[in-house]
C-alpha cells in the first residue's frame, strides 16, 4: 500500500547563496486564479499612472551659444560628444555627460548652416552663409573633459594650500580656454552661400547644398561632382546610412529629389505643395525616408514609390524644422517652429510624445542620440536641451529584477492600451496654451472643410467630386 | 560689265571658294561674279558644269580686267576687292544704272560721293590723329588710309560663325560634291567618291542632333531610377524580416571571440608532455609531407625503438606461454578417469544456461525459477526505483543531471521489465489457462456458455463449502474473530446450498429466460453480488496478465486487493454464492438464479461529466448510490475501478431490479423510466417562471399610471378627467418600447433558453467598444488577450519571453545602421514567440508591402 505524502526535495529548496531569494512554487492552474484578467488590468492601470508620475523627460540644458542654434551634428563614434553651431558663426563641441563645452571652432563669419561629422568621428565639416566649407579635426575625447568637476572638488579639499589651488585653477582655466579653440584643417570657398552639409556614411565624401548640390572629397578644394536643378537653391541634404551612395535633397521650389552620386542626374523628384525643410532616412530600412514639411506634417516615403506617402505624421501646428531618426529605425524626433519637440513612431500617424518647456523657443534642430536613449534639441533661445527619449525611463544601472518589472509593466500596459481608462491616461499630455489653441483651431477648420466637402459631394453628380487621401493630398506629382 | 559687277557685289562669296581653278589665273571676285551671273543659285552638279562652260566663254573678256585688281588679290579679304571694283567702275556707268533697290544703292552712292569730296581732308586728319596718338611717323599709316574706303554691310566678318543669309535660309549650302569636284581626276578620286556614296546610303551611323535638354534629363532620370530602385529592392527581404520579428535586438553586438571550431583549434597550445609529443608529431613537416605524397615514406619514418620492440616481444611471449599452459591443463583433465569427477563437472555445466538449452527438464526447472523471480519482482517491485537510493536520486532530480545515476536507474527499469515479463514457455501455466477461459467467456454469446458457467459456479461453490477451515494464524486466529467467522461461514454455507439448488433448477429449466433478457434494450451491468476467494485469485492473475507495468493499474490492483478481503469479511454470506465474474463489458446472459441488480444505462439522459477527475467520478458514483443503497456496497468500488481503468462514459442512473429468475422480468421503456424518475418535479414551469423573472429584471415592465388621490389635482375638476392624457401616452410609449425590447432579445424566440443581456457596469471598463486597430477579427483579438502574461500566472521560464519589449537596446551602446545581408524570403520568422499573435501587423500594410517586391 502506498501513502501519498507531500515530499519536497532538499535540492529544490536550498538556496545557493544566502542572499538568494527563497524559491516559491506556484500552481499555474488557471482554475485556481479566476481573477487574473482583472488583476492584470489593474496592474496596467497602475503602470499607466506610474508612467505619468515618473515622466520627467528633461535632463538638462547646454548653455553657451550667443545666438540661436542653427544646426547640430552627433559624433557617430562617440556617444558623449555633440556639435552645435549658431547663427553667429560659433561652433561648439559639447560633452553631454557634464553638459559643458569641450571645444570651440571659431572661424565662420556669418551663420553656420550645416554641420556634419565623418563616420569615424575625426573630421567635422561645417558650412555657412559665408560661402566657406571648413574642415576641422575633432579633438580626441580625453578623460579630463568628464572628470573636470571631480578634479576641482578634490582640489578644493586641500584648502590649506588655498592660494596654490587658486593658482592652479587659474592655470587650468587658461589651459582649458587655450584648448577650447581649434583651427580648421582646411577651408574651401564656394561661389554661393551654403545651406546644408551632410557626410557620407563610411566614406570620405560629403555633400553641400546651396545654389547647387556639390559632392566633395576631404582632400580636394573643388567639388568632385555637382548637380544643378532648376533655379532654386537646395535647402537640405541627407545621405542614406544604409546605401552610402544615395542621398536625398529638398529644394526651395518644393521638390524632394533622390540622387545617386555615381550617376549624373537625379533619380526621383517629388513635387509637393509646400517646402520640405529636412529629410531623414530610416537607418534600418534604407528605402524609406521621412520628410519634415513646412505645413507641419511629416511624410514618410518609400524611395521606390513616390506618388503617395507611406504615412503622414500629423501633430505639429507649425512648420517642422528638423527631423532625425532613432538609430533603431522605429521612431523619429522632430523639432518644430511651434516651440515643441515631438517623437513619432515610424509607422504611426500621431506622435507618442511631446516635449516643451516654457523657455524653449523655435526649435531649429533635433538629434536622436546614437544609443536611442536621448534626444537633443537646439532652439532659438541659444540653448541645447537634452531630453530622455522615453520620458519615464529609469536611467542608471538597473538590476535584473527591476528590469523585469519594467518590462512587465510595459507589456501589461501595451496589452490593455485600448481599454478606455488606460488609453485616456496614456494619451494625456499637457500642451502649452498656444499649441493647444492652434490645435483646436486647426481641428475646427479641418472639420468644417470636411463637412463642406461631404456636402459638396452629396450635392453633385456621383464621381465628380473626389476626396483625395491624406497621403496624396499634399503631393502634386512625381516629376517624370 | 560694271553693272554686272555691282549686282554681284551683294551675292554670296562663299561660292567663289568652290570655283574650279581651271583656266588662267583669275581673281576671286571676278570668278564670283561669273558664277553669280550664270547660275541661278543652284547647287546641282549639272548646273555647276554649265557654269564651268560659261566660265570658259567669258574667259576672254575677263582677262582685260586682270590688271585692275592685283592689289586686292594680295589682300584676301573679300570686303576690300568688292569695294575696289566698285570704286573703279563707278564714274562710267553711274547714270545708266538701273537702281533696283533704293536704300541699298542710294545710300551707298551718296556716302561715296561725300567720301569722294572729303577724302583727302579726312585722311589727313586721321593720319594726324593717329600720329599724335601713337607717336609714329605718318608714313606708317599711309597704306591704311589708302585702303580705308570700305563698305561694311555686315556687323561681323562673314565666316564659319557668321554665315550669310542664303546659307541660313538653306540655299547655296555646300555639299560633299562641291568639295569633291576639284579632286576629280586625281588618283584617289574614285575611291573617295565611292566611300561618300556608301556613307550616304548608310543611315545607321548618322549622328543625329542631340535632344533638347529637358527631354534628355528625363531619359537620364529614368535610367537612374531603375538603378536606384534596384538598389533599394535588394533590402526588401531584410527589412521585412526585421519588421516581422517580435523583438529586435540592438544590444548584442558584443564580441564573442571565436566563432568556429577551427579558430579555437588554431589557438591550441600543447602543455602536457603527451600533448607536446603529439604536437611534435602532428606538426612534423616530414610526416605531413610523406602523408601528402603517397604514404610510402611513412613506413620509413615509422621506425620502432629498441625498447618498444623488446616490450612487444615480451608481451607476445607471455601470451604464448599462457596459451600453452591452458592447453596443458585441459589435456590433463581429459586424462582423468574418475566418473564422479566428470559427473560433477557436467552438473556444473548444466546449471549454467548452456545446459538448460539441452535438457527439457532442466529448462522447465529453470523456467520455474525464472517465474519465481518474476513473482518476487512483481510483489516487491524491487527494481522499479522504489529503493531508497533510487528515490533519493529521483527526488533530487539527479537522475536527469548526471549520466551515472541515469544509466543505473534505466538499467534497473530494464531489469524490472525483463523480470516481470511473462515467459512464453510458461504458456501451459494455470493463469494462462484462466485467461483462456476468460477469453472464451468474454466472447461467449452462444448458448452453452451459461450452462458452462453454471457448472463452473457449482464446482466452485462446492469447493468453497468443503474448505471452510479456519486459519490458524494471524488476525483470523483470534477467538472472537474465529467465532464471527464461523457464524458467517454457516450463513454462507446455507446460502451456498441454496445457490446450488438454484443452479440445478436452472440447469433443468434450460435457457429460455436468458433469451428474453438478451432482447432487452439498453445496457445492463450485473453487479457481481459477492466474491469468493478463488475467483478473486483468478481475477488477479488475469489482471496481471493484462497489464504489464502500468503503474495506474498497479495501484488499482493493490486497492482491489486491499479492499476485497475486507468486504468479504463484512458480508461473508455472499461469499459462497457465485463466482460469476461479470466484467463490465460482459454482454452474455447471466444465468445465475440469485438475486442480482440490474442497472440500466440511459445513455442519452445522463450528461457526462467532462472532468476526468477521480473526485468527480466518485461523486457521480455516490449520486447513483443514493437511490440504491443495497447495490451500492458491492458496486461502488467496482464502479470506481471501471472509472479508473477505462471508461466513465456510462454511469448508472437508476433502476433497481431485484428479481428471482423464476419471474419474468419486463424492462420498462426509457421514457417510462425517466418519467418515473422525475415524477415529482415540474421543471418546465419552474423554468418559465425563472425566465419571466429574468426578463422583468432586465427589461422592466412599465408601471401602469395610477390615479393617486391627492396627487396632481387641485380641485375636484381634475378628478373628472381621470388619468392625464400625457401620462397615458407616456405609458403607451414605454410599453411599446418594452415590447420592442423583449422582441429584440436574443432569447426572444428560444423557449427553453435564457440569454442574459444584463450589462455589468464594472465589467464594462474591461471591454472595448470597437476592435483595436491592428486586429481584423474579434476571435484573433480575444485569443491574444486570453492568457495572462504575469509572473504569477506563468512559469518563470517563459515570463521573460512573454514580456519582452519590441526593441531591446542598451543605454550606452551605439547602434549602427543596418548592414546588408542576404535573407531568404521563404524563411519563417520564428513563431515560437508567445506574443506573436499580439503583434499582428495591420493587414493592409503587409499586403501592400508584399506587393512591392513580394513582401516587406
Amino acid at each position: 500500500m502506498r501513502i501519498k505524502t507531500i515530499s519536497r526535495s532538499v535540492d529544490e529548496f536550498t538556496r545557493e547563496r544566502s542572499q538568494d531569494l527563497q524559491r516559491v512554487f506556484h500552481n499555474f492552474d488557471p482554475s485556481l486564479r479566476p481573477m487574473e484578467k482583472a488583476v492584470e488590468y489593474q496592474r496596467a492601470l497602475t503602470a499607466a499612472k506610474l508612467e505619468k508620475i515618473f515622466a520627467r523627460p528633461f535632463v538638462g540644458a547646454m548653455d553657451g551659444h550667443r545666438d540661436g542654434i542653427s544646426c547640430m551634428a552627433k559624433n557617430p563614434n562617440y556617444l558623449k560628444g555633440i556639435f552645435s553651431a549658431s547663427m553667429d558663426g560659433d561652433i561648439r563641441l559639447w560633452d553631454i555627460a557634464t553638459r559643458r563645452t569641450v571645444c570651440q571652432f571659431p572661424g565662420h563669419q556669418g551663420a553656420v548652416r550645416g554641420l556634419t561629422v565623418s563616420t569615424d568621428g575625426n573630421v567635422l565639416v561645417s558650412c555657412g552663409t559665408d560661402c566657406n566649407v571648413r574642415l576641422w579635426s575633432v579633438p580626441r575625447p580625453s578623460l579630463e573633459d568628464s572628470d573636470l568637476s571631480s578634479e576641482k572638488s578634490t582640489e578644493v579639499v586641500h584648502c590649506l594650500f588655498f592660494l596654490i589651488t587658486l593658482y592652479s585653477l587659474v592655470l587650468l582655466f587658461i589651459l582649458i580656454t587655450s584648448f577650447f579653440l581649434s583651427q580648421p584643417s582646411a577651408v574651401y570657398t564656394c561661389k554661393n552661400a551654403l545651406l546644408a552639409v551632410d557626410h557620407q556614411f563610411e566614406g570620405d565624401l560629403f555633400a553641400t547644398a546651396g545654389a547647387q548640390l556639390d559632392i566633395w572629397n576631404h582632400n580636394r578644394s573643388q567639388p568632385v561632382q555637382s548637380f544643378t536643378s532648376g533655379s532654386h537653391s537646395v535647402i537640405s541634404v541627407r545621405f542614406n546610412p544604409g546605401e552610402p551612395d544615395i542621398l536625398a535633397t529638398s529644394s526651395g521650389d518644393n521638390h524632394i529629389s533622390i540622387y545617386d552620386i555615381r550617376m549624373s542626374s537625379a533619380a526621383r523628384k517629388i513635387l509637393m505643395r509646400t517646402k520640405t525643410n529636412s529629410i531623414a532616412w530610416n537607418p534600418m530600412e534604407p528605402m524609406n525616408f521621412t520628410a519634415a514639411n513646412e505645413d507641419g506634417n511629416c511624410y514618410s516615403f518609400d524611395g521606390r514609390k513616390n506618388e503617395e506617402a507611406k504615412c503622414v505624421h500629423k501633430d505639429h501646428v507649425s512648420a517642422v524644422m528638423d527631423i532625425d531618426f532613432s538609430p533603431t529605425g522605429r521612431e523619429f524626433v522632430t523639432g518644430s517652429y511651434d516651440r515643441s519637440v515631438r517623437i513619432f513612431p515610424y509607422n504611426g500617424g500621431h506622435s507618442r510624445e511631446i516635449y516643451h518647456t516654457k523657455r524653449m523657443q523655435r526649435v531649429f534642430c533635433v538629434k536622436y542620440s546614437s544609443d536611442a536613449t536621448y534626444v537633443i534639441s537646439g532652439s532659438d533661445d541659444t540653448n541645447l536641451r537634452l531630453w530622455k527619449a522615453k520620458a519615464s525611463e529609469q536611467l542608471g544601472v538597473i538590476l535584473p529584477r527591476e528590469q523585469k518589472k519594467h518590462e512587465y509593466n510595459e507589456a501589461v500596459k501595451n496589452r490593455y492600451k485600448h481599454l478606455p481608462e488606460i488609453k485616456r491616461i496614456v494619451r494625456h499630455r499637457h500642451l502649452p496654451k498656444p499649441i493647444y489653441k492652434a490645435k483646436a483651431e486647426s481641428r475646427a477648420m479641418n472639420d468644417a472643410k470636411r463637412r463642406k466637402d461631404e456636402r459638396r459631394k452629396a450635392h453633385s453628380a456621383p464621381g465628380t467630386v473626389v476626396t483625395e487621401s491624406h497621403r496624396t493630398r499634399r503631393i502634386i506629382k512625381e516629376v517624370e | 560689265m560694271g553693272g554686272l559687277k555691282r549686282k554681284s557685289s551683294s551675292s554670296a562669296k562663299a561660292l567663289a571658294k568652290s570655283k574650279k581653278k581651271k583656266g588662267p589665273h583669275l581673281p576671286n571676285s571676278i570668278l564670283k561674279v561669273i558664277a553669280n551671273q550664270k547660275r541661278p543659285l543652284n547647287s546641282d552638279e549639272e548646273d555647276d558644269d554649265d557654269v564651268i562652260g560659261s566660265d570658259d566663254e567669258h574667259g576672254g573678256d575677263l582677262y582685260e580686267y586682270e590688271e585692275g585688281v592685283p592689289e586686292e588679290e594680295s589682300r584676301k579679304n573679300n570686303r576690300y576687292d568688292r569695294h575696289e571694283n566698285y570704286d573703279y567702275e563707278l564714274p562710267e556707268d553711274f547714270e545708266d544704272e538701273n537702281v533696283e533697290s533704293e536704300d541699298d544703292d542710294d545710300g551707298g552712292n551718296t556716302d561715296n560721293d561725300e567720301a569722294e569730296g572729303d577724302d583727302d581732308d579726312d585722311d589727313d586728319r586721321h593720319t594726324r590723329m593717329l600720329q599724335s596718338l601713337t607717336g609714329m611717323p605718318s608714313a606708317a599709316f599711309e597704306g591704311e588710309s589708302k585702303s580705308k574706303p570700305v563698305l561694311f554691310t555686315e556687323a561681323y566678318p562673314e565666316g564659319e560663325f557668321n554665315p550669310t543669309r542664303d546659307v541660313l535660309e538653306g540655299k547655296n549650302v555646300l555639299t560633299e560634291e562641291d568639295f569633291l569636284a576639284p579632286l576629280e581626276g586625281t588618283p584617289g578620286y574614285q575611291k573617295t567618291s565611292k566611300q561618300i556614296a556608301r556613307m550616304r546610303k548608310d543611315t545607321k551611323h548618322v549622328v543625329h542632333a542631340p535632344l533638347p535638354k529637358p527631354q534628355r534629363e528625363r531619359l537620364e532620370r529614368k535610367a537612374v531610377i531603375g538603378l536606384v530602385d534596384e538598389e533599394f529592392s535588394k533590402w526588401v527581404h531584410l527589412v521585412k524580416k526585421n519588421r516581422e520579428a517580435p523583438t529586435v535586438y540592438f544590444n548584442q553586438d558584443v564580441d564573442l571571440g571565436y566563432s568556429t571550431v577551427g579558430a579555437i583549434a588554431s589557438e591550441f597550445q600543447p602543455r602536457t608532455e603527451f600533448e607536446k609529443k603529439m604536437a611534435s608529431v602532428l606538426n612534423d613537416s616530414e610526416v605531413s609531407e610523406a602523408h601528402r605524397d603517397d604514404g610510402a615514406r611513412l613506413l620509413e619514418l615509422n621506425e620502432v625503438s629498441m625498447e618498444d620492440h623488446i616490450k612487444d616481444h615480451n608481451h607476445i611471449a607471455k601470451m604464448r606461454s599462457l596459451l600453452f599452459r591452458h592447453e596443458f591443463k585441459s589435456k590433463r583433465i581429459k586424462k582423468i578417469k574418475s566418473k564422479t569427477y566428470h559427473r560433477l563437472k557436467n552438473k556444473d555445466l548444466k546449471n549454467s544456461s548452456l545446459g538448460a538449452l539441452m535438457d527439457p527438464e532442466m529448462a522447465k526447472e529453470e523456467a520455474m525459477r525464472q517465474e519465481a523471480k518474476r513473482v518476487e519482482e512483481r510483489m516487491t517491485l524491487k527494481h522499479r526505483n522504489t529503493g531508497k537510493w533510487a528515490k533519493r536520486m529521483i527526488s533530487r532530480g539527479l537522475n536527469v543531471k548526471y549520466d551515472g545515476p541515469k544509466a543505473a536507474i534505466a538499467e534497473q527499469l530494464q531489469m524490472n521489465a525483463n523480470l516481470s515479463r511473462k515467459m512464453n514457455s510458461m504458456r501451459d501455466g494455470s493463469s494462462s489457462d484462466e485467461s483462456d477461459d476468460e477469453e472464451e467467456f468474454n466472447d461467449g454469446s452462444d448458448e452453452d456458455t451459461p450452462s458452462r458457467l453454471i457448472a463452473k459456479a457449482k464446482e466452485k461453490t462446492l469447493k468453497a463449502l468443503e474448505d471452510d477451515e479456519v486459519p490458524n494464524a494471524g488476525l483470523m486466529s483470534l477467538p472472537f474473530m474465529a467465532r464471527a467467522m464461523k457464524k458467517k461461514n454457516e450463513e454462507a454455507n446455507e446460502e451456498a446450498k441454496r445457490a446450488l439448488e438454484e443452479y440445478e433448477e436452472w440447469e433443468n429449466s434450460g435457457g429460455e429466460n436468458s433469451k428474453k433478457s438478451v432482447t432487452v434494450s439498453g445496457r445492463r451491468v450485473f453487479g457481481a453480488t459477492a466474491k469468493v476467494e478463488a475467483p478473486k485469485e483468478s481475477r488477479k492473475d488475469s489482471d496481471n496478465f493484462y497489464d504489464d507495468s502500468d503503474s495506474d493499474n498497479d495501484m488499482a490492483r493493490i486497492e482491489d486487493n486491499n479492499i476485497e478481503p475486507v468486504r468479504d469479511n463484512a458480508s461473508p454470506a455472499r461469499n459462497t454464492i457465485t463466482e460469476t465474474e461479470f466484467d463490465d463489458d460482459v454482454a452474455g446472459n447471466p444465468a445465475s438464479k440469485t438475486t442480482f441488480d440490474v442497472a440500466m444505462f440511459a445513455s442519452g439522459s445522463w450528461k457526462k461529466m467532462t472532468g476526468s477527475k477521480n473526485t468527480e467520478s466518485k461523486k457521480a458514483s455516490k449520486k447513483t448510490r443514493a437511490p440504491i443503497p443495497q447495490a451500492q456496497d458491492k458496486k461502488g468500488p467496482r464502479d470506481e475501478e471501471s472509472g479508473d481503468s477505462e471508461s466513465e462514459a456510462e454511469q448508472m442512473v437508476d433502476g433497481v431490479l431485484t428479481s428471482t429468475s423464476k419471474e419474468t422480468f419486463e424492462v420498462p421503456s426509457q421514457a417510462e423510466l425517466i418519467n418515473r424518475a422525475f415524477a415529482g418535479d415540474d421543471v418546465l414551469d419552474e423554468f418559465e417562471k425563472d425566465k419571466e423573472e429574468v426578463l422583468n429584471q432586465e427589461v422592466p415592465k412599465p408601471e401602469k399610471p395610477v390615479l393617486v388621490p391627492g396627487w396632481g389635482d387641485w380641485t375636484n375638476i381634475q378628478k373628472k378627467r381621470g388619468i392625464s392624457k400625457q401620462m397615458v401616452q407616456k405609458h403607451d410609449a414605454e410599453k411599446k418600447e418594452w415590447e420592442q425590447g423583449l422582441k429584440t432579445r436574443k432569447d426572444a424566440r428560444l423557449k427553453h433558453v435564457i440569454i442574459s443581456e444584463k450589462v455589468d457596469k464594472k465589467a464594462e471598463k474591461l471591454h472595448t467598444t470597437t476592435l483595436p486597430f491592428p486586429f481584423t477579427s474579434k476571435e484573433v483579438f480575444e485569443h491574444s488577450m486570453r492568457m495572462p502574461i504575469g509572473p504569477e500566472f506563468n512559469p518563470s521560464t517563459i515570463v521573460g519571453e512573454l514580456n519582452r519589449p519590441e526593441v531591446v537596446k542598451k543605454t550606452g551602446v551605439i547602434i549602427k545602421p543596418v548592414k546588408f545581408e542576404e535573407v531568404n524570403p521563404n524563411d519563417e520568422v520564428d513563431d515560437e514567440h508567445p506574443r506573436n499573435h499580439q503583434k499582428q501587423r495591420p493587414k493592409k500594410k503587409t499586403s501592400r508591402r508584399q506587393g512591392k517586391v513580394k513582401s516587406k
